[in-house]
């Protein structure tokens, strides 16, 4: 019930007339025949509901509707009346007739008095924003985890019996794939179903977690759709979009705590993570919805909060509670100059402020300058009671692991959740765990409702009931990592401009013998001689390499300043010599010579030492290393360049040997105690096989579900087509990798085909063959010695079943 | 040729009666040639009477400078020092089929066929500031311009959706001539030849080359028909089989297990035939074979013959290539010219020698014209892409519409119920060549469009809770002028 007493005082007046107006049933029928259709329940064309007396006196998105001091002059009677097409309401149809107008204008003169707790329709589920401490029912014995505690209770109360748990190759395959996206190998498959331990489960989930590499390198799917970031595509040539692939991987590998994650995209440290806030800037003009200040607010309110901000970039929201003034309020957080208010791309008039979107939680200063103002917004994002924060990750991570969201679409998280205890229990859980993805993922995956058998769902009419997890389809780069593993056929190297692998204190100690390298400068550094503060110069040579690089490192810095350039291209710059900075070599280095420049400078007020430390090494595809240092054998040049440009100009032609400077000892310390950690966390990655997620999309990801990164994706197809299934017929890409997969696995020494089939079945399906299967597999590879077309045939067959295609 | 399998031999996999039954609906009104209309909405809107089932839009990718094709203006033959605001067409005007309609000299063969057309010539597109193509040809291709919050879908897309195949068996949009990889710009390409969110059930099937369409209907390369035979019937085998039988029933499971029946269908059918332009006539294929675009043509005939809904042919946009002409282009227009003159009008002879041309609509279109001096429309503050500026031509190479107009441009129909012989519109004669006469926008020009084809410009799909129509806001509307 709301507000009794006001209402009760409402209704006062309609007693003491004898005209009074029948709300029930005069006011009633006339709103629902008129104005029904677009204004109650959850519908609010031009921004206004009139599904409960509140939402009525809220107005529209033209102000309020009901002018109670001047009753005959309200909006509502206007528009009921007027004869002009534009503004006349309803729109189409019936105009009122002068009796309904009276009584309208009399309801409303009496103060429109409103029957206590009345709605048009039920008032829709309005979220709770704080987070909530749920108490746990008391558990099944053996079901103690507490998702089990509440979902046990949920299905008692729904009188759903409680489920199976499935078998342990399936639980095996799902755990993989659900948390580390690679198939168990064979040999995986072997040890967990014959490990006898009651806790193996418990224990793979935790295991699987700690592969910290392969977690991440999972992930990165998940975020880089999230955060629409990705290695190549729209915005990237023209320069309007950068990446934030090397910040990402390394806070997944790293796994910092989400509120940090958060804050680091939002109030970026360092441009790594820009990328994010700074959204695609589109060469030309766009429409005033999709600005980089309007891209930022949907952005964020999509990703962190599973808001839908788009509607209510250009109109207030028919659909949700956010309004125009609200879009533009969070956008002008990120604004640099005052930002005008459209509405359907046209100015309303108005100027934003920077507001944002939960005032109950706090407030952004508008007069603060951006830095200041990026630093409350995340503030406010991560505020321990922001619920809404943390209750949309651990929604995105239910989705991952059960195939469906507790609260589903995952972006309109304004809707109820099918278990609000859930819910509420993993938000609370997952922040008094310091913002942990990794537990929340393992504490979920610990649950007997995640091993439960998969629903079949032949009916999706009805509203949900949770039975058990839904099947997950391979990500396009699940099934790509997949095949490239059964068939050894992955490309030589990836294509995201980052350092894979995480370094250890044994290889870190290798490094430190490995990086040497002289400080060098030009002759303004010669013996007795200081070089002039601000001085430029070019430093330049040129590294040969017998073949490709599959993976490489460059560790420099410079006092005070460089930019390097490889094969003409810029790859890095800092100003700032007392950090190191390890540059990605694999993407940059080409068989044959690499051009090497580096334009440095000096700073200061008077003459001061200068200098420049490079080391780089890259393992090449041909199996042997290769390593370049800064020395007296490089060049320099007393010229400049022109301008900043991405591309390197033309070079001058007056080249002379550069001169090695003495190392300064704060110099050598900067180098001793960064240089090796950086060099080791190449070295680390120099082995790792390829992985689908580090791979620009190609048409054959593309045809299995890899989004266009232009947009937030958080749900990919649940399906697959007709193109994508005449792709995975007749493509090339395919059918080229599972010959080479047959080729390689023929080659082995089986015992006899069935051990052959039966592997097949342990790295692909996590089970061994049903007899009437292993028959069918015989007969179709012959029993003695199978032929490759026959193998990789089979293969073929084994991929395109259901059960390959789903995580179940 | 292989052998035809039978695509419905037996198998218990899933819902085999179901499919059976669903298949000879869908080839019931593939039958009757009445379009399909798969999903109808709401009593919103009604969709018309469809005056065509199929379409075929002939993309001049990069930029078709009207007054050197289907406009043509006062005409200055090369001279050193011919001044350029003198000069609107590089090419002299000839006489058409069509009493007092004059195009551009190397277009003879369509302008033979002229008597079958209506030519808009006053087609407009927004400044959009900086004159890009890849932004232009999103908005043409999906009537809205970018950048979109959601993935906007390609109208060939929207036809996909809305109407479905003709032939069950045949992908309904199907795209002819574009590459998507290892060319510029490709990146921008992809972002609009896509279903967007309707997802990749109604996403084009891209056929880059035409010599090699064939090859993406047949068993991979190596395998012949007897071994794809025997491989298909294995993953029905194993699928009957699987332990796991009683998940089949699950949705995911059996529209898999259905996506993989289509396409062993389409592989195996007859109608992959048509893919392969190499079993064309001698005769018949050496009127096409001007280059990749024409043999496109020679495709998409082919295609809707087969039953296709909606095929795109494209004389394919490289950035600085074709008619993205910001030098040489006279010259380069005078190849283009021959490269389509043949093939289009052959086309157009093809599809009504064989009864197909009164209900296959034919487009001719681009993302916005050229001119000699104006970029994007008069008044305009878009930067100028061109790589010279000259008041006088001096060399041979400066000699051409270099500049990226917008303010009219031509788009030609042929059949689908269009008028024959009829000119819709009309730009000035001096420049500013805008439109002064009926212009039509490209929400307009796709309302024209879907009206021909039997959908209602207002359709719409809710998307994230807002409704996303097929024309931009369910504001285009077609220009009934055109039709016969």
């Amino acid at each position: 019930m709301r507000a009794p007493l006001a209402a009760l005082l409402l209704l006062l007046p309609t007693c003491a007339s004898l005209q009074a107006v029948d709300f029930n049933h005069q006011v009633v029928p006339l709103l629902r025949k008129h104005c029904g259709e677009c204004h109650t329940g959850n519908k609010l064309k031009g921004g206004f509901s009139m599904n409960d007396r509140n939402t009525l006196l809220h107005g529209s998105e033209n102000g309020p509707v009901i002018d109670p001091k001047n009753p005959a002059a309200s909006l509502l009677l206007k528009v009921v009346t007027t004869d002009d097409k534009d503004t006349r309401m309803p729109p189409k149809g019936e105009r009122l007739s002068a009796e309904e107008v009276a009584v309208l204008r009399q309801w409303i003169a009496d103060g429109t008095p409103w029957e206590p707790g009345f709605a048009f329709k039920a008032p829709a589920y309005d979220p709770p924003l704080k987070p909530r401490t749920v108490p746990l029912p008391q558990p099944t014995p053996g079901r103690e985890n507490p998702v089990d505690r509440l979902v046990d209770s949920y299905l008692a109360k729904n009188q759903i019996p409680t489920p199976a748990t499935v078998d342990d190759g399936a639980f095996l395959r799902r755990a993989h794939l659900d948390l580390i996206g690679l198939l168990p190998t064979p040999e995986e498959f072997t040890a967990f179903t014959s490990d006898q331990r009651p806790d193996k489960r418990q224990r793979l989930i935790t295991s699987l977690l700690a592969r910290d590499v392969d977690y991440a390198e999972h992930w990165l799917t998940f975020w880089n759709d999230l955060l629409r970031n990705d290695y190549g595509g729209t915005g990237f040539i023209t320069g309007g979009r950068k990446q934030i692939s090397a910040w990402l991987y390394s806070a997944l590998v790293q796994n910092i705590p989400y509120n940090q994650f958060a804050t680091e995209l939002l109030n970026p440290p360092t441009d790594q993570s820009r990328g994010f806030i700074d959204g695609i800037k589109w060469r030309g003009n766009v429409s005033a919805g999709q600005t980089v200040e309007i891209q930022f607010a949907q952005s964020l309110g999509q990703s962190f909060l599973g808001i839908n901000l788009k509607c209510a970039s250009c109109h207030d929201s028919f659909i949700d509670r956010w309004k125009l003034d609200e879009s533009y309020g969070l956008a002008a957080v990120y604004a640099e100059k005052p930002l005008e208010i459209h509405r359907c791309d046209k100015p309303v008039g108005r100027t934003a402020s920077a507001a944002w979107l939960f005032p109950e939680l706090g407030r952004i200063d508008p007069a603060a300058p951006r830095p200041e103002r990026l630093k409350q917004l995340a503030a406010l994002m991560t505020h321990p009671d922001n619920g809404r924060f943390t209750r949309t990750i651990v929604n995105r991570l239910w989705h991952r692991l059960m195939g469906r969201g507790l609260v589903h679409p995952l972006d309109a998280m304004q809707s109820e959740p099918w278990n609000a205890d859930l819910l509420d229990f993993l938000a609370d859980d997952f922040q008094k765990h310091g913002y942990n993805l990794r537990h929340t993922l393992a504490l979920i995956a610990s649950s007997q409702a995640y091993a439960a058998p998969t629903e079949v769902v032949s009916d999706q009419s009805g509203p949900y009931t949770f039975r058990g997890p839904r099947a997950r389809r391979l990500t396009a780069e699940q099934f790509v990592d997949a095949l490239w593993h059964i068939s050894h056929s992955g490309p030589a190297k990836v294509d995201a401009p980052i350092l894979r692998g995480k370094a250890d204190p044994a290889t870190i100690d290798a490094a430190r013998s490995r990086i040497s390298a002289a400080w060098i400068w030009g002759d303004s550094a010669a013996a007795g001689k200081i070089p002039p503060s601000g001085e430029k110069i070019l430093l330049r040579t040129t590294w040969k390499l017998d073949a490709p690089p599959s993976s490489g490192t460059a560790v420099l810095t410079c006092d005070n300043a460089f930019t390097l350039y490889i094969n003409n291209k810029r790859v890095a710059e800092s100003p700032q010599w007392e950090q190191l900075t390890s540059v990605p070599l694999h993407d940059k280095l080409q068989k044959g010579d690499n051009q090497i420049v580096v334009a440095v400078s000096n700073a200061g007020s008077s003459p001061n030492p200068a200098g420049l430390f490079l080391y780089a090494e890259a393992s090449l595809t041909n199996g042997s290393r290769a390593s370049l240092s800064s020395n007296s054998s490089w060049e320099f040049s007393p010229s400049t360049l022109k301008g900043n440009e991405a591309r390197l100009g033309k070079l001058p032609d007056d080249w002379k040997p550069a001169t090695e400077v003495p190392a300064l000892a704060p110099w050598s310390a900067a180098i001793s105690s960064q240089g090796p950690s950086l060099l080791a966390q190449a070295a680390a990655g120099a082995h790792l096989p390829p992985r689908a997620a580090l791979m620009k999309a190609d048409f054959f990801m593309r045809s299995l579900g890899r989004p266009n990164r232009d947009q937030i994706v958080s749900m990919r197809p649940a399906e697959l087509t007709t193109l994508e299934a005449i792709d995975l017929s007749n493509g090339e890409v395919l059918f080229s990798a599972l010959n080479k997969g047959a080729q390689q696995l023929t080659a082995r020494p089986w015992k006899d085909s069935a051990e052959l089939v039966h592997w097949i079945y342990a790295q692909t399906l996590a089970r061994k063959p049903t007899t009437d299967e292993l028959t069918a597999a015989l007969d179709a590879l012959g029993r003695e010695k199978p032929a490759p077309a026959a193998v990789a045939d089979l293969l073929w067959a084994i991929l395109m079943q259901p059960e390959f295609q789903y995580v179940r | 040729m292989h052998p035809t399998l039978d695509p419905t031999a037996p198998s218990s996999i899933v819902r085999r009666d179901f499919l059976k039954q669903l298949a000879a609906a869908a080839a019931a009104a593939w039958a009757t040639g009445e379009p399909r209309i798969a999903w109808a909405g709401d009593s919103k809107f009604t969709h018309p009477a469809a005056k065509a089932d199929a379409c075929i839009l002939l993309w001049m990718g990069g930029g078709m400078a009207a007054p050197d094709t289907f406009d043509p203006k006062r005409y200055l033959p090369f001279e050193k020092g011919l001044e350029v605001s003198r000069m609107l067409s590089t090419f002299p005007a000839i006489p058409t089929a069509v009493d007092g309609l004059r195009i551009c000299e190397g277009l003879e063969n369509i302008a033979s066929v002229m008597d079958r057309a209506t030519l808009i010539r006053s087609a407009v597109q927004p400044d959009l500031g900086s004159i890009l193509h890849s932004r232009h040809q999103y908005h043409w291709h999906t009537g809205y311009v970018p950048p979109q919050t959601v993935a906007c879908p390609h109208i060939g897309s929207w036809l996909a959706k809305v109407l479905g195949p003709r032939n069950p068996v045949m992908p309904a949009f199907i795209n002819v001539g574009q590459r998507l990889e290892g060319v510029g710009e490709s990146e921008e390409l992809k972002a609009f030849t896509t279903a967007g969110f309707f997802g990749s059930e109604f996403a084009p099937m891209n056929l880059p080359q035409p010599e090699e369409a064939a090859q993406s209907v047949r068993p991979p390369k190596g395998m012949d028909a007897g071994r794809f035979a025997n491989r298909d019937r294995l993953f029905r085998s194993l699928a009957d089989k699987n332990p796991n039988r009683d998940r089949m029933s699950d949705h995911q499971h059996q529209s898999l297990l259905r996506s993989m029946d289509n396409a062993y269908r389409l592989l195996n059918s007859p109608e992959r035939d048509a893919f392969d332009i190499a079993l064309e006539p001698k005769e018949s294929y050496a009127k096409y074979d001007t280059g990749r675009f024409g043999r496109g043509c020679l495709l998409a005939r082919r295609l809707v013959e087969a039953g296709a809904r909606f095929v795109e042919v494209t004389t394919e946009y490289v950035p600085f290539l074709h008619w993205d002409t910001h030098n040489s282009g006279h010259e380069t227009l005078a190849r283009l010219h021959k490269e389509i003159d043949q093939p289009i009008a052959t086309l157009v002879r093809d599809l009504e020698t064989r009864g197909l041309l009164d209900r296959t609509l034919v487009i001719i279109a681009s993302e916005f014209s050229r001119d000699a001096l104006m970029e994007g429309k008069p008044g305009s503050n878009a930067n100028d892409q061109t790589t010279f500026k000259v008041d006088r031509i001096e060399e041979m190479k400066h000699y051409g519409l270099h500049r990226h107009f917008t303010g009219g441009t031509s788009v030609v129909l042929f059949g689908g119920g269009v008028k024959k012989g009829h000119v819709h519109g009309q730009t000035a004669d001096e420049r500013p060549l805008v439109a002064i006469k009926d212009p039509v926008s490209i929400s307009d020009l796709h309302a024209t469009l879907m009206t021909a084809m039997g959908v209602s410009p207002k359709t719409e799909f809710t998307v994230e809770g807002r409704p996303f129509y097929v024309t931009e806001d369910g504001k285009g509307k077609a220009v009934d002028a055109v039709f016969a």
